[in-house]
């Protein structure tokens, strides 16, 4: 106890602790999609520590990147499961972020006063996009490399400055080492760090605002004049996140074992492009839209009318507080349209997987 | 059933039962994380660099193969003392090449397939050069490396 | 039937004969073709890029074919003059034309026999494109289907008790495989053993000669072998009495046994000298063959379970190059080079044995970690649901 006191002379624990003491967490049928943040945050915190340690032996070169993961996976004790961790955690946790961003999109806990923890949140999924995208080429397959040649390709469409975005991305006019070696930096570094402050400002409006009771629950307990039912934090939540995590590790280590992540063929710059060239699951569905848009749409070039419209879309959902009234009418439009997004995004992706050949 | 929250003996049971699965989920995760910290019997890629074996033992006009990463190299030790290396695998088929010190130069036997001592075509069916890498001295070794 | 029914259908089918071969000889005959076409085909040769005209071959006023006896000479009046050919390509050949009167078909047209190929068959007489060109009929990969004109056509073939059957031969070979299938321009195709202008079947002695240009070290091996003199001495033709001429398949292991149809088989029974090498030989390749696939399929299951087994693959490799190698060391007929280079095989296919059974013992210790794993989080989570239950109710 003393220390505690020799403590809290200095640092603000006392304060720390009667936050949490007094922190509740609203407890009603939708109370699950609280989970899905935390979830996400483990995973990321997954993502760090494994990631970590893969720089240890990872090296970021065209000419040592596969051969450096191969060591990794056959001579590094572990490295295989430190490397299929990472490469699952990756997918789970963008698999968790989109759950999340869903259950907030349908519960409205975007509404006012939480435009701006949601306005982080996309800015966080876009950040998580952009991880799993630099990410996918550091092995420097064959698959990867011909996913990020067709992937960096994209912004080439736009006027004017598309070309310039291009070279900017790929480090020269082509995917080459260069292009390994800046996805490296930007995977590494400028998203991590990038992610600290987002996540930082994320996690305390998150706290600051304590979690958003969703309308439907407000008006059910404003019709029979009870508050609504809460549970402590601490340590009611808590125990159940820190289940939720611990079926998440069960989950990651037998996929890890039972499904270790492939390698496959170092990448060669001057050969062919292979069958089967596809970009990772979540960019699937874009992939596919963009693949399905006819050359000219009305006097204009397919692809950029696709782009402009997919970039719309990410526009008009990173405003989407700003935009919705919040009245009983926009709050149904908001759910027909995130189902209607939702069904795009599903048929497509099923599309590009079993139709696209 | 849920336990009476009051019974503090089997609260204290509880609390200590959790911790020691706690710390074999600890376990489970520290172990692997340990021994991966802990170096690798060969301590990087055999990519870039790779070594070759002792330099004393070969000779002028004698070429030896070792492993570079997947596939085999040939080192050769000229005449005059040089020392060289290429991919040891023939242009043609894929056949392992061997130096030839009655012809002091590289031959497949395979197809009869030639090569000069800078990895040059010279014969028979090889449809292009040997890839060569740079070979030298550290120490009492041979180091043969990838040319980047 | 009336007489003059008869009649008419006697001078019809007459006729239509008549007509039938008729069209046939011309179709087959060079140089009947409408006199255009020459002209056209001509862009493009490489004598017309050089300043050759039609008169430079056919004379002046109207031009007609050129007697075939008269064509290697009429192409041999440029093309065997050094001083002449110097001009065009310092460094191209003029023996040509010397070449083309030592083979058969330049012995046959000397008698007068004009069924037989001379320069304009192979070259073609307009549109003549050099050899190093892809669409040349003598480029590598066209050099069997140009000679297969007439070597299949067996109508001609039979006049001159030749085989028709050669090319189907070749077609089927480990020859024709490489460079029609793989595009090794290499291979070997009819002019490698053959000739091409002074073509002529290579005699008895000389097949070993022809086939060690490329496979050098089974030549060695057969000359320094007891093989040699028994071949030799029974007039077999070396190479070609396993091996045989255009049909040389890949070669089996199952070609060295007792038994027909294995080749050795022909001559060779258990009782007879030679036997023990035979026996050594047989029990070598099922050892290494069996350890070989063995190794295979173990590095398969620890494949095909998501490890990674380089360090086994490139055993298996070494193995498989150890046994192409004790192949060729089949030719020395002797026991002893063939021992020691099968102990090597053996050696490596046993470290890629051993390679795939760490992968899968790997394999297994990962799966009893991820039980154990398992269990502490399972136990974990056990405890932990019993101690959310325990919590008191908000």
């Amino acid at each position: 106890m003393s220390i505690r006191t020799w403590l809290a002379e200095r640092l603000p624990i006392d304060a720390v602790q009667a936050a949490i003491d007094h922190k509740t967490v609203p407890l009603h049928r939708h109370s699950f999609w609280y989970y899905l943040g935390g979830m996400t945050l483990f995973f990321f915190g997954v993502q760090v520590a494994t990631g970590i340690l893969l720089l240890l032996y990872y090296r970021p070169s065209s000419a040592e990147a596969y051969d450096s993961v191969q060591f990794i996976m056959t001579r590094v004790p572990f490295g295989w499961l430190i490397r299929s961790l990472h490469s699952w955690s990756a997918n789970l946790m963008v698999a968790a972020a989109f759950i999340h961003l869903f259950s907030v999109l349908y519960l409205k806990a975007y509404r006012k006063p939480r435009e701006f923890t949601w306005l982080s949140g996309m800015v966080l999924l876009f950040i998580t996009m952009g991880f799993g995208f630099t990410g996918y080429l550091l092995p420097w397959n064959e698959l990867a490399f011909f996913a990020t040649r067709v992937g960096t390709d994209i912004p080439g469409a736009i006027p004017v400055v598309g070309d310039a975005i291009v070279t900017f991305l790929r480090g020269g006019p082509d995917v080459t080492g260069a292009t390994l070696t800046r996805f490296f930096g930007i995977h590494v570094a400028v998203l991590p760090a990038i992610t600290t402050v987002v996540l930082g400002l994320h996690l305390l409006l998150v706290q600051y605002h304590g979690m958003s009771v969703p309308p439907s629950i407000e008006d059910e307990a404003a019709r029979i004049g009870r508050p609504v039912r809460v549970m402590p934090f601490v340590p009611h939540f808590a125990l159940r996140d820190l289940f939720g995590w611990m079926v998440a590790l069960a989950l990651l280590a037998g996929l890890s074992a039972y499904l270790p992540w492939e390698l496959g063929r170092k990448a060669d710059l001057f050969a062919a492009a292979p069958a089967g060239i596809r970009p990772e699951w979540y960019f699937l569905w874009t992939f596919q839209a963009l693949k399905l848009v006819p050359g000219h749409v009305l006097g204009l070039e397919g692809e950029l009318v696709a782009i402009s419209v997919l970039s719309l879309g990410a526009l008009g959902i990173l405003l989407l507080p700003f935009l919705d009234p919040n009245t009983t009418r926009s709050r149904r439009v908001v759910n027909w349209l995130a189902s209607a997004a939702l069904l795009f995004m599903a048929v497509m992706t099923i599309w590009a997987y079993w139709g696209g050949e | 059933m849920p336990a009476t929250p009051t019974n503090p003996d089997r609260r204290r049971w509880l609390d200590w039962v959790l911790g020691s699965w706690f710390a074999g989920v600890c376990g489970a995760v520290f172990f692997p994380v340990v021994r991966y910290l802990s170096p690798p019997e060969i301590s990087e890629p055999p990519t870039l660099t790779v070594k070759a074996g002792p330099a004393a033992t070969l000779a002028p006009n004698t070429g030896r193969l070792v492993p570079f990463g997947q596939k085999p190299a040939l080192v050769v030790r000229l005449k005059n003392g040089e020392l060289r290396a290429f991919a040891g695998t023939c242009t043609h088929l894929a056949c392992t090449v061997q130096y030839r010190p009655d012809l002091e130069h590289i031959w497949c036997a395979c197809h009869n397939g030639h090569y000069d001592l800078t990895g040059r075509n010279i014969s028979g069916p090889p449809p292009k050069p040997l890839d060569s890498y740079e070979a030298h001295e550290q120490g009492d070794e041979i180091v043969i490396s990838r040319r980047t | 039937m009336t007489p003059t029914i008869r009649h008419a259908v006697v001078v019809g089918g007459l006729a239509v004969w008549l007509g039938a071969t008729g069209w046939v000889v011309v179709a087959r005959q060079p140089g009947t073709a409408n006199v255009q076409d020459p002209a056209v085909a001509f862009q493009g040769d490489v004598h017309q890029q050089n300043g050759v005209t039609c008169a430079t071959c056919h004379g002046a006023g109207t031009p007609g074919p050129v007697d075939r006896t008269k064509i290697a000479a009429l192409c041999a009046s440029c093309h065997s003059d050094p001083a002449f050919m110097r001009k065009y390509r310092p460094q191209v050949r003029t023996d040509q034309h010397a070449q083309y009167l030592t083979s058969v078909h330049g012995q046959q047209m000397s008698k007068g026999e004009t069924r037989v190929a001379t320069c304009s068959d192979c070259h073609k007489a307009h549109g003549v494109l050099p050899v190093r060109d892809a669409r040349s009929p003598v480029a590598p990969a066209n050099v069997a289907a140009t000679c297969a004109t007439c070597h299949a056509d067996a109508d001609r073939m039979t006049a001159f008790s030749r085989d028709p059957a050669v090319f189907d031969d070749w077609s089927h070979s480990v020859h024709a495989d490489a460079l029609l299938e793989r595009g090794d321009t290499s291979a070997p195709t009819c002019s490698t053993c053959h000739g091409s202008h002074g073509a002529t079947p290579p005699g008895i002695d000389s097949v070993a000669n022809v086939c060690s240009t490329c496979h050098v070290r089974e030549a060695e091996l057969y000359r320094a072998s007891t093989k040699r003199a028994a071949f030799e001495a029974m007039d077999m033709p070396a190479c070609l009495t396993c091996h045989s001429n255009h049909k040389i398949v890949h070669p089996n292991d199952g070609w060295i046994d007792f038994k027909e149809p294995a080749l050795c088989a022909t001559c060779h029974a258990t009782d007879t000298p030679g036997a023990p090498v035979i026996r050594t030989m047989r029990s070598g390749f099922d050892q290494l063959n069996a350890s070989f696939h063995e190794a295979e399929a173990v590095l398969t299951r620890a494949e095909e379970a998501g490890m990674l087994v380089d360090d086994g693959m490139t055993a298996l490799r070494d193995a498989q190059e150890r046994r192409v190698r004790l192949r060729v060391l089949v030719h020395s007929f002797a026991e002893e080079p063939f021992t020691a280079s099968l102990t090597e095989g053996l050696a490596a296919t046993t470290r890629a044995q051993a390679a795939g059974e760490a992968a899968l013992e790997e394999l297994s210790f990962r799966r009893r970690g991820l039980a154990l794993a398992t269990l502490a989080i399972l136990g974990f989570l056990l405890t932990l649901g019993i101690k959310i239950r325990s919590l008191p109710k908000p």
